[in-house]
C-alpha cells in the first residue's frame, strides 16, 4: 500500500474549506490565523497526541498557473492540506488524535465543509477517509522506528556522548561502576516529550538568494 | 507561517499535468517503488526525512456537496511534499547535480517544466510552483536525518553493551566498553539549533 | 572553452604571488571625479595575470566594496545588479556566517565601524623597501588627485625561521595546500586540487566560472554577473577577514589534551595537532600518512594533495570534523564528489603580527602574554559567488557539521564556540590512535573585521576610471 512505508504511514488529506461570503474573515483566513498562533513546542496538539513524526497544515488557495501555453484554470474551493508522517495506520492515528486533542481538531476543521466534529468517531474517521489522497510514492529512509523510539534514541545519543567525554582516562572499576549507574538511569528514563527543543524564530522564511 | 522548523524544511509544490501524461508518471513511480536500487541515490543524499508525491486526478478533489462546487479542471495535479535538511538552495543544487535524470522522469510530465539542468531555470520553476506552509510540526526539530540515523546506531550499541555490562569483570568490561566507543565514535554529533536561514 | 586573456585579469585573482611581504591599504573615495582620476593614475601599476619572465619587486591590485562602487556614482541599475550578499556587505551577513559573540561586528576594529571602506589596495613585495616604494607612489597619487584618503593600512609578513621564510601560520601549521585548479588558468597544478572526474579516480580542473565571472561554472551556466557584462567579466569576488589567533590559548589547549592522548608525549602532541586540521604541522596529510610526518609526501606535488576519504568513512585516520575534511570533503559525500564542485574557494592568506616564541621556551608557554599580542591571519578567499561558495562553506561546513554527519559540531580552530561544544577525534584500537573527545573548547580565533570586495578586470577598472559604465 503506497501510503505505508515500514512502520511509518504517509497520510495526505485534502479538505475543502467552507466558502461563505458572509464569514468575515473568510474561513481560510480564520484557519491561517488560528495556525499562526498554534504552539510548536511540547504544547503543540501534535506533541500532545501520540504518533506524529513530522506534519504540516497548509491552506491551498488555488492551483498555480505556470504560464502559456498552459491553460489557466482555477479551483472553486480552497483546501486545507494535511501532510503527516505518523506511526500506525490511518485509523489508529486519527483515533489517537480524537482521543487526545478533540477540541484542537474541531478548532481547525470546523472551517471545512462536511466536517462532522470529533465527538462522533466513526463519522470523523469516515470524513477523513473521504478527504484522503492516495500517496503515489512515499519515500521514508528511516521507516522502522516510532516517534518515542526516535526521541529515546536522541536522548541516548546525548547522554552517551556526555558519558564518554567525562569518562576518558578513568580506572576500570570506576568506569564500570559509573556505567552501571548511568545505564540504569538511562534505561528507566521515559522518552522525552516531542518537540521539546523548540525554536523561537522570528517570522521569516528561507530566501532564494545564492 | 513558516516553511522551516528547526533543521527541517517543508516544501510544497503543485504542478499541472495533462491527464494522459499522468499514466506515464504512475508507471515511473511503480518502477521506482519496486526497484530499490533506484532509491539508493535518494537515500545517499542523506537530507530527506520524508518525501511524497501525490497524484490528484482532476476528478478526485474531495467533494461534499451542499454549498461546495465540484471542481471542473482540465489538468491532473501532482503534489509534492518534502521534509528536508539543509538550505533550499543546497537541496535543489544537489538534485540538479546528482539526481537530474530521476527528477526529470518525475516532473517532465508537468506543464512547463524546464528540466533540472541547468539549475537556475529549474530553481525559477520551483519558486513559481511552490506554495508556503502554514503550520509545520516536528517531534524532533533539533535533529536531521543524519542525527536520527546516528542516534539509532548509538541506541542499538548501547543496548548491546548494557546487556553484558553487569556480568563482566571490570577489565573485561573495559574492553567491551572500548569496542562500544569505537562503534559509536562517529555518531556522537550534538543536536540543537539550525544555522541562520539565508 | 574560451582561452583566458591573462592580461585582462588582475594577477591576484589568478594566483598567489608567493612574496613574503604585503601591505593592504583601505581607502575611502572622495568626490567621484577625483576618485576616477585616482583609478586612472593607478591603472598602469596594476599587476595583471600575465606570467612573468622575472618576478617583479612588488605588485599592486585593487578591489572595491559595494559602497565603494556606489561612491563612484555608478548607475543604479548596475549597482542593484550585483549579487545581493555583496550589496549587503559582510557586516550585514554576520548572523548568516556565525559571526556572533566576540566575533560580532560590534567588537570589530574601528576601521570597519563607520562603513566607509571603499577600496582594498594590496601591495605585495619581495622586500620592505619594495613595498615602501609602491606605498610612497600611492601616497603621492592620493595627494595629487585628491581621489581618496587612506583610512588604515594592514601589514602582513610570512613567518620566518632562522632567516628563511616559510609557509607556516601562527599555530605552527604549514599552510598553502588547498587551492583549486581551474580550467584555463596556468599555474602549477597538482592531482587532488581540482575536482574528481566521473571515474572517481582522476582529477580534473574545476570550471573557470567557479572563480571568474563571465565563464561557465560547474552547474553549466554563468554565475550572476553585474550589468553591463563587461564590468563583471574576468572579475571575481573576494572575502577579506582579519582573524586574530590566540596562540597562547591554542598551545595550552594542545598541551592539556596531548597529555591525555596516546602516550602523552611529544609525538602524541604532534599527532593530536594533526587531528585538528587533517595535516601534520609539517604539511603531511594524515589521510595518506596517519602515523608519521613525511616530507617526501609534502615535497611531492603528485602526492601532497592527492588523496580521498573513501577508505576512511569512520574518520579513524582523518577525523570527520578535521578542518581540511570539512572545507574540501572530496569524495566523502559520495556521488564522485559532485556535491563539492560548486563549494570550492581560492585562498590567498597572509599571516600578520610577530611570530610567537618557540613552544619549547618559557615565553612560548606564557599563555596570557602570547594571547595579548595581536597576531593572526588575513584570510582572503576568492570565488564567483560569495553566497554559494564562501558563505555556504562558512555556515554549513565550518559553523555546523550536519553534512559531515556530526550534528552541530563545529570546526575546532576557526568557529566560534559555545559552552558545551565538543570536538570528536575518532580513533581505532591502537594505543597511539585512540578516540578522544575534547571538551571545554575555548575560542582560538577572533574575527576583527572584514568585508566583501569585487576584484574587477583591467577593462572594468578602465571603465570605472573613465566613467563609461552604462547598464544598457
Amino acid at each position: 500500500m503506497a501510503n505505508q512505508s515500514g512502520s511509518v504511514y504517509g497520510l495526505t488529506l485534502l479538505c475543502p474549506i467552507i466558502d461563505d461570503e458572509r464569514a468575515i474573515p473568510s474561513h481560510d483566513l480564520q484557519i491561517r490565523y488560528h495556525l499562526s498562533k498554534l504552539p510548536l513546542g511540547p504544547d503543540s496538539p501534535f506533541a500532545v497526541a501520540p504518533g506524529t513524526h513530522l506534519a504540516r497544515l497548509v491552506v491551498l488557495d488555488d492551483v498555480i498557473y505556470v504560464g502559456m501555453p498552459t491553460c489557466e484554470e482555477h479551483l472553486h474551493s480552497k483546501y486545507l492540506v494535511f501532510e503527516c508522517n505518523c506511526d500506525g495506520d490511518r485509523d489508529s492515528y486519527l483515533t489517537g488524535l480524537v482521543q487526545h486533542i478533540p477540541n484542537q481538531l474541531d478548532a481547525i476543521w470546523s472551517h471545512c465543509t462536511g466536517y462532522p466534529g470529533s465527538k462522533d468517531l466513526p463519522a470523523f474517521l469516515d470524513y477523513m477517509k473521504k478527504c484522503q489522497l492516495d500517496t503515489t510514492f512515499f519515500f521514508a529512509p528511516v521507516n522502522d522506528k516510532s516517534v518515542n523510539q526516535t526521541l529515546s534514541a536522541l536522548q541516548t545519543q546525548r547522554a552517551v556522548a556526555a558519558f564518554i567525554a567525562t569518562h576518558q582516562g578513568c580506572t576500570d572499576t570506576h568506569l564500570q561502576q559509573d556505567f552501571k549507574v548511568f545505564m540504569d538511569r538511562l534505561q528507566k528514563a521515559p522518552p522525552p516529550p516531542p518537540a521539546a527543543h523548540c525554536f523561537a524564530r522570528a517570522m521569516k522564511t528561507g530566501g532564494r538568494n545564492e | 507561517m513558516s516553511n522551516i522548523n528547526g533543521k527541517v524544511y517543508a516544501m510544497n509544490v503543485v504542478t499541472p499535468m495533462k491527464p494522459w501524461k499522468t499514466w506515464l508518471l504512475r508507471g515511473f513511480f511503480f518502477i521506482l517503488g519496486h526497484v530499490k536500487a533506484l532509491q539508493t541515490d535518494l537515500i545517499n543524499l542523506h537530507f530527506i526525512q520524508f518525501a511524497r508525491w501525490v497524484i490528484v486526478p482532476r476528478n478526485a478533489f474531495p467533494f461534499f456537496g451542499g454549498t461546495q462546487k465540484r471542481e471542473e479542471l482540465k489538468y491532473d495535479y501532482l503534489l509534492f511534499f518534502s521534509n528536508f535538511n539543509g538550505t533550499w538552495n543546497q537541496y535543489i543544487d544537489a538534485f540538479s547535480a546528482v539526481l537530474s535524470r530521476g527528477l526529470n522522469l518525475i516532473w517532465r510530465w508537468s506543464e512547463k517544466f524546464p528540466g533540472s539542468v541547468p539549475v537556475t531555470p529549474f530553481k525559477s520553476y520551483i519558486t513559481s510552483v511552490q506554495f508556503d506552509t502554514d503550520y509545520y510540526f516536528s517531534a524532533y526539530p533539533e535533529a536531521t536525518i543524519n542525527d536520527v540515523e546516528s542516534a539509532h546506531i548509538v541506541q542499538r550499541e548501547f543496548e548491546t553493551l548494557a546487556r553484558s555490562a553487569a556480568a563482566l569483570p571490570a577489565n573485561e568490561f573495559r574492553a567491551a566498553y572500548q569496542q562500544f566507543v569505537l562503534k559509536v565514535q562517529s555518531h556522537l554529533g550534538s543536536t540543537g539549533d539550525a544555522p541562520e536561514v539565508f | 572553452m574560451s582561452k583566458l586573456n591573462a592580461s585582462d585579469i588582475q594577477g591576484f585573482s589568478l594566483r598567489g604571488y608567493n612574496m613574503p611581504y604585503s601591505r593592504y591599504c583601505f581607502l575611502e573615495f572622495n568626490a567621484p571625479e577625483d576618485a576616477r582620476a585616482l583609478l586612472l593614475a593607478l591603472l598602469p601599476s596594476v599587476t595583471t595575470g600575465q606570467l612573468w619572465d622575472e618576478k617583479p619587486q612588488s605588485t599592486l591590485n585593487l578591489a572595491f566594496t559595494h559602497r565603494g562602487l556606489a561612491a563612484l556614482h555608478l548607475p543604479l541599475a548596475t549597482l542593484i545588479s550585483f549579487p545581493v550578499e555583496f550589496q549587503l556587505g559582510m557586516k550585514a551577513r554576520a548572523a548568516v556566517l556565525g559571526d556572533t559573540g566576540a566575533n560580532a561586528p560590534e567588537h570589530w576594529d574601528s576601521l570597519w565601524a563607520t562603513d566607509n571602506v571603499h577600496v582594498w589596495l594590496a601591495i605585495h613585495g619581495l622586500s620592505l623597501d619594495a613595498i615602501g616604494k609602491q606605498f610612497h607612489a600611492l601616497e603621492a597619487l592620493l595627494q595629487s588627485t585628491g581621489g581618496a584618503r587612506l583610512l588604515e593600512s594592514q601589514e602582513a609578513c610570512a613567518l620566518c625561521i632562522g632567516g628563511e621564510f616559510n609557509l607556516k601560520e601562527h599555530f605552527g601549521y604549514t599552510d598553502g595546500f588547498g587551492n583549486p585548479d581551474y580550467l584555463g588558468i596556468c599555474r602549477s597544478a597538482q592531482p587532488g586540487q581540482g575536482k574528481l572526474g566521473a571515474d572517481g579516480k582522476t582529477w580534473e580542473p574545476l570550471a573557470t566560472g567557479e572563480l571568474l565571472l563571465g565563464y561557465a561554472d560547474e552547474a553549466g551556466e554563468r554565475p550572476v554577473c553585474p550589468v553591463p557584462h563587461l564590468l563583471g567579466v574576468n572579475g571575481t569576488f573576494m572575502v577579506y577577514r582579519k582573524i586574530r589567533q590566540r596562540v597562547g590559548t591554542f598551545r595550552q589547549f594542545l598541551n592539556h589534551w596531548a597529555s591525555r592522548y596516546g602516550a602523552g608525549d611529544d609525538f602524541a602532541k604532534e599527532k593530536l595537532a594533526s587531528k585538528f586540521i587533517g595535516r601534520w604541522r609539517d604539511g603531511t596529510p594524515i589521510e595518506l600518512s596517519p602515523d608519521r610526518m613525511d616530507q617526501n609526501i609534502v615535497q611531492d606535488p603528485n602526492r601532497s594533495t592527492n588523496f580521498l576519504y573513501r577508505d576512511d568513512p569512520e574518520g579513524t585516520r582523518c577525523p570527520l570534523g578535521a578542518h581540511i575534511r570539512r572545507v574540501n570533503p572530496r569524495d566523502a559525500f559520495g556521488f564522485e564528489g559532485r556535491l563539492i564542485h560548486r563549494r570550492r574557494i581560492s585562498r590567498r592568506g597572509a599571516p600578520y603580527g610577530p611570530a610567537a616564541p618557540p613552544e619549547d621556551t618559557p615565553e612560548g608557554q606564557d599563555t596570557e602574554a602570547l594571547d595579548a599580542i595581536d597576531r593572526g591571519i588575513l584570510f582572503m578567499a576568492l570565488n564567483a559567488s560569495l553566497a554559494r561558495q564562501f558563505e555556504f562553506v562558512q555556515q554549513q561546513w565550518i559553523s555546523y557539521g550536519n553534512d559531515a554527519r556530526i550534528g552541530n559540531e563545529k570546526d575546532l580552530l576557526l568557529a566560534h564556540h559555545e559552552r558545551g561544544d565538543r570536538y570528536g577525534i575518532q580513533g581505532d584500537g591502537s594505543p597511539s590512535n585512540p578516540p578522544l573527545f575534547c571538551t571545554g573548547l575555548p575560542n582560538f580565533t577572533e574575527l576583527r573585521g572584514g568585508d566583501y570586495f569585487f576584484i574587477p578586470s583591467i577593462t572594468a577598472l578602465e571603465m570605472l576610471g573613465r566613467n563609461l559604465v552604462d547598464p544598457r
